[in-house]
């Protein structure tokens, strides 16, 4: 892990309001797990502190983000050009850790997909991927990005199944090999919603959380997630996440 | 090379610039980009007696130019910071000032009690400021009489150095650092975040309510160190806005024996290390041959009516 210097290479749309930024480090970083992150320093002098990314991609030097447009630093970030350098902090965190001779189950909900695409790229195990979109201009999202064919819901119904992913996984999961994990990136009422289809069963769920950052190094404890440890509850998402079991985080 | 070690209450250091409290975490968690032997000395993070959870989440906020941060003072307790973080900053040989607070005047009191002399504790360093929590040091560190008692009471339960880090959010900063001399304290911090909040004018909820901290409190805290170094005959520590080497020499200059570095590090990990070597490199090329040369130079020359 390191503070590496990178050149952007390419910024653009992939559908509206999302973005894949590939960086060109100068030098390379660290060995790269998946659900690992980068703070990226955006190239603003409207922001001032970095700002965490999943790692979407690492291969041959180069470095790429997927993020939505949510806010003033992913705004700038949308905005700089190739050519521009930055500073890249990684790879930081805990990523996934997959359990051999279990069937992998991966759900991603919106950009949730940024964090889980290289862990399904890298998976060797049997797999299954559900994607919960909005709508179908969402789903775009990984048209080229992801070669399976993943069971796709969209809210509005104009893709795949009408409903959220998680319905459209308890529709099925009973029918999928066990014993079987789950992997996880979504906005949070999905993660409640696995709490409760994945209960009864108590299959092993990992997921990847997302919370304000300041350091990214686990030096200012500003990123906490409350888990069931009594003695210790607030566990810092940069240093002892990004993942966490689902059954130790509070629900 | 220009000579950057110094003497602070009586021990050794081999530079002038700290972190702030709460901005290293316990010392590990940066050691994959830098040792913590790179730090004239470490302040830890604010330890409590007993171990203490903090503020539920979200904790953080940005503005332009600062960070609002609601902690809330997280951290494992003094008996565990002995045992399992202390080890590496013996390994290191780096000096400590061990930051710390309480809810009551008999907390601060029974958590300087519990910390034992070692050679590595250059002081101990009394949270009179944090905003974060209700009934904790904001009360103490915003009148002198309750600084006076605070400092009395905790330099009558231990022989180590104390520190007191002072609050900017005062009438007369000056008086309250006075009063912590007055009282015994070995030396004073300027200055803490100053307390703020933040609109989410989205859902019109405040949200978040902490302690600002970032470039803007430099200038604030440049002032503070000048006025109160130029009449309290203790040492100051400067603390507050350092972004890099001009920043930190600029509050040696004013009067700062030594200064302490915070949300820079966040923007930039390297930011400490940067910093020495770039204060090393300014007096290497003006011909200085030693930091102490240039602590409260300013001085002289300031009016500060």
């Amino acid at each position: 892990m390191d503070d590496i210097e990178g050149t952007i290479v390419r910024n653009e749309p992939v559908i509206p309001g999302h973005f894949r930024v590939s960086i060109r480090l100068a030098r390379p970083m660290g060995r790269v797990r998946p659900g690992q992150f980068v703070m990226l320093r955006i190239p603003s002098s409207e922001v001032f502190l970095r700002r965490p990314f999943s790692i979407y991609n690492y291969e041959r030097g180069v470095l790429s983000l997927l993020y939505k447009v949510a806010g003033r630093g992913t705004a700038a970030l949308a905005n700089a050009r190739a050519k521009v350098r930055v500073m890249v902090l990684g790879p930081l965190g805990n990523g996934f850790t997959v359990l051999a001779g279990h069937e992998a189950i991966v759900v991603a909900g919106g950009i949730g997909i940024a964090g889980v695409n290289l862990l399904w790229s890298k998976l060797r195990e049997r797999k299954s991927l559900f994607w919960g979109c909005t709508d179908s201009a969402e789903a775009g999202l990984v048209d080229d990005l992801i070669s399976c064919e993943p069971y796709v819901s969209t809210i509005d119904g104009s893709l795949g199944c009408k409903g959220n992913v998680v319905e459209l996984l308890g529709e099925h999961i009973s029918v999928l090999k066990r014993p079987a994990q789950v992997f996880a990136c979504g906005p949070e009422p999905m993660l409640s919603s696995l709490r409760a289809l994945l209960g009864d069963e108590r299959i092993p769920c990992q997921v990847l959380v997302e919370e304000r950052m300041a350091c990214g190094l686990g030096i200012c404890f500003g990123c906490v997630r409350k888990t069931l440890d009594e003695a210790e509850p607030y566990k810092r998402v940069c240093k002892e996440g990004p993942v966490f079991d689902l059954w130790q985080i509070s629900p | 090379m220009a000579d950057l070690s110094l003497s602070l209450f009586g021990k050794r250091l081999k530079n002038p610039v700290m972190n702030a409290s709460g901005t290293l975490g316990y010392g590990s968690e940066i050691e994959p980009l830098w040792t913590v032997d790179t730090l004239g000395a470490y302040v830890s993070k604010g330890l409590s007696l007993l171990p203490h959870h903090g503020n539920p989440p979200p904790r953080l906020w940005e503005e332009p130019s600062a960070l609002i941060n609601s902690v809330g003072l997280q951290n494992v307790g003094v008996e565990r910071f002995f045992k399992e973080k202390f080890p590496l900053f013996e390994e290191r040989n780096t000096p400590v000032i061990i930051n710390f607070f309480g809810f009551t005047e008999e907390d601060y009191v029974r958590c300087a009690e519990s910390i034992g002399a070692n050679r590595l504790i250059l002081a101990l360093e009394i949270n009179l400021s944090c905003p974060n929590i209700k009934e904790g040091g904001i009360c103490f560190g915003k009148e002198a009489q309750g600084v006076f008692r605070i400092v009395k009471k905790v330099k009558e339960a231990t022989p180590l150095p104390i520190v007191a880090k002072l609050t900017p959010e005062v009438t007369d900063i000056v008086a309250i650092a006075a009063a912590a001399f007055e009282a015994g304290a070995d030396g004073i911090n300027v200055l803490n975040t100053f307390p703020a909040a933040a609109m989410d004018i989205e859902n019109r909820v405040v949200a978040l309510r902490g302690g600002l901290s970032g470039p803007f409190l430099k200038p604030m805290a440049l002032r503070a160190i000048a006025d109160i170094s130029r009449r309290i005959p203790i040492p100051v520590i400067g603390t507050g806005g350092i972004m890099d080497h001009r920043d930190a020499l600029s509050f040696l200059m004013a009067g700062a024996a030594a200064v302490q570095v915070g949300t820079a590090t966040f923007v930039d990990p390297y930011a400490i290390p940067k910093i020495i070597k770039g204060m090393g490199a300014f007096l290497e090329a003006r011909g200085i041959p030693r930091i102490d040369q240039i602590i409260g130079i300013a001085r002289a020359q300031d009016s500060d009516i």
